[in-house]
């Protein structure tokens, strides 16, 4: 499903933010960047920020008159990549026909499994699309990706292993409900 | 798109193409004192990029253990779905799949309101930026208030965990039921009226309509299934409610009351975030505590996506 957007993405932000899917590729690279450009001259650093304009004022916590006041900052830009409008309201119609769906679909009887079942591909499609397009995981680092794999992993593992012994004890129950009915009547 | 437009225009390029970083600048700053370089940089680190990275790490690792502690409750919850299914069956004709509804577009549209909050602390609009987090508080407190409906309405029909569970409602008489089940409403009705009988003594077990048909399969299947009737009921040989069915009001208080504790840690956060964007502190370079903000409001709607069909849309 990601993989999909991919083309739309890489033409819309490259026009808005800049920061394109490839984004973390890109923060490597800025990352690597400063081993190189530290020895560098600052004045071969100021072309650079003349290019990027008036535009580029980023001073945090200033309005764009102050802005310029800062020039040493002016650069560092795409900290992490930027959601279009457009792919954000779609994600929420996603969701909201996702949600219909979920409620529509319990007007038939698929079983009770099968209704279970189809409700949570639905929920866990809707967690997808939460996860990659609202948190940017698609666009993050994929450390915070395996970060949050690796919680689902651990739920599926705990859910999993409590399901395959949840009955260890029902004898027991069941042992103990039957005579305490009869020691009730 | 018209705005995406006005968008591009306040800011063009990102992504570090041969735009180095804070670094080169650093060499020739005291480090000791990295406040030089704006007001939202920490002295402890050397970049802007360095600053948000460790943040977001941060958010992230605390989102997993947010993950593994609703983990508890789901577990709970769905061991004892899989061991009782009738008390989920009865439970469910309690919940209203409309406030649930309502609920779950309220927490999404808020979280695209937060999304959106984040794009804009990135591209600097201020304007835009406040709009989309009062819009995400409105939300939150919208869907406390659903929430607030919802358990009042529980509390008036004794629908409570543990000792003070004491229904005040037979399932037979709800709506949900009778719509969903006629002919078993029906007939539970007629059990209950038996049972009443049978309780009195003779003579008003005489006078009770006798049950005379073999009932149908839409008559009966219904109420075995919710646990009223058959080895799950409280009384096996008459007509009442699944054993332990205030264990589910336990399932269900606890679930949406931890994710509810974190809808109002959300409002607080956010009414913070609001005051700090009011005062115009979120730029490009220092956005992340909106960032990290939205990533745990987005984890909260999570959560809620499977709260929703789980409690709310049992068949």
């Amino acid at each position: 499903m990601a993989n999909e957007e991919t083309p739309k993405t890489e033409a819309t932000s490259d026009l808005e933010s800049g920061a394109d899917p490839k984004a973390p590729a890109a923060v490597e690279a800025a990352k690597v960047a400063p081993e190189h450009d530290a020895t560098a001259p600052n004045d071969k650093l100021e072309p650079t920020r003349q290019d990027e304009g008036p535009d580029s004022d980023p001073a945090p916590g200033a309005d764009d008159d102050h802005g310029h006041g800062h020039g040493a900052d002016d650069h560092d830009h795409g900290l992490a990549h930027t959601m279009p409008v457009w792919m954000l309201v779609a994600v929420l119609g996603a969701l909201m026909v996702l949600t219909v769906l979920t409620v529509s679909v319990t007007r038939f009887d698929l079983g009770s499994e099968g209704n279970l079942v189809v409700a949570m591909v639905i929920a866990t499609v809707k967690a997808g699309l939460v996860v990659t397009f609202f948190m940017h995981l698609y666009w993050d680092k994929k450390f915070h990706l395996v970060l949050f794999l690796t919680a689902v992993l651990f739920v599926i593992l705990f859910l999993s292993m409590s399901l395959t012994d949840r009955g260890e004890y029902q004898t027991n129950i069941d042992w103990y409900q039957s005579v305490s009915t009869a020691n009730t009547k | 798109m018209t705005q995406s437009t006005s968008e591009s225009v306040t800011k063009p390029k990102a992504g570090g193409h041969g735009t180095p970083p804070q670094a080169g600048h650093d060499e020739h700053a005291d480090h000791g004192h990295g406040h030089g370089d704006g007001p939202h940089l920490a002295h402890h680190f050397d970049t802007y990029q360095q600053q948000f990275d460790a943040g977001k790490l941060g958010i992230w690792l605390f989102l997993l253990t947010e993950v593994l502690f609703f983990s508890g409750l789901f577990c709970a919850y769905t061991v004892y779905r899989a061991q009782h299914p009738e008390v989920f069956v009865y439970a469910h004709y309690f919940l209203n799949t409309n406030m649930g509804a309502l609920n779950t577009c309220v927490l999404l549209i808020s979280s695209l309101t937060a999304a959106w909050a984040v794009r804009n602390a990135q591209l600097a609009q201020k304007g835009l930026l406040i709009f989309n987090i009062v819009i995400t508080i409105a939300c939150a407190f919208t869907f406390m208030t659903v929430k607030y409906f919802e358990y009042a309405h529980k509390f008036h029909d004794g629908l409570l965990p543990g000792p003070n569970f004491h229904p005040t409602e037979q399932v037979w008489e709800l709506d949900s039921f009778k719509q969903k089940h006629p002919e078993a409403a029906e007939f539970a009705e007629m059990l209950s009226k038996r049972a009443e009988a049978r309780a009195k003594g003779t003579a008003a077990e005489k006078e009770a309509p006798l049950i005379t048909q073999r009932p149908t399969e839409e008559q009966i299947e219904p109420l075995m299934k919710a646990g009223l009737i058959g080895p799950n009921s409280e009384e096996p040989m008459g007509i009442s409610r699944p054993r332990n069915a205030h264990v589910f009001f336990s399932i269900y208080f606890f679930m949406t009351g931890l994710h509810g504790i974190h809808v109002i840690g959300g409002i607080i956060v956010w009414a913070w975030l609001l005051k700090r964007a009011v005062r115009g502190e979120f730029g490009p370079k220092y956005f992340g505590p909106i960032d990290y903000a939205a990533l745990y409001w987005h984890l909260v709607d999570l959560v809620w996506i499977y709260l929703f069909p789980l409690l709310y849309l049992i068949h």
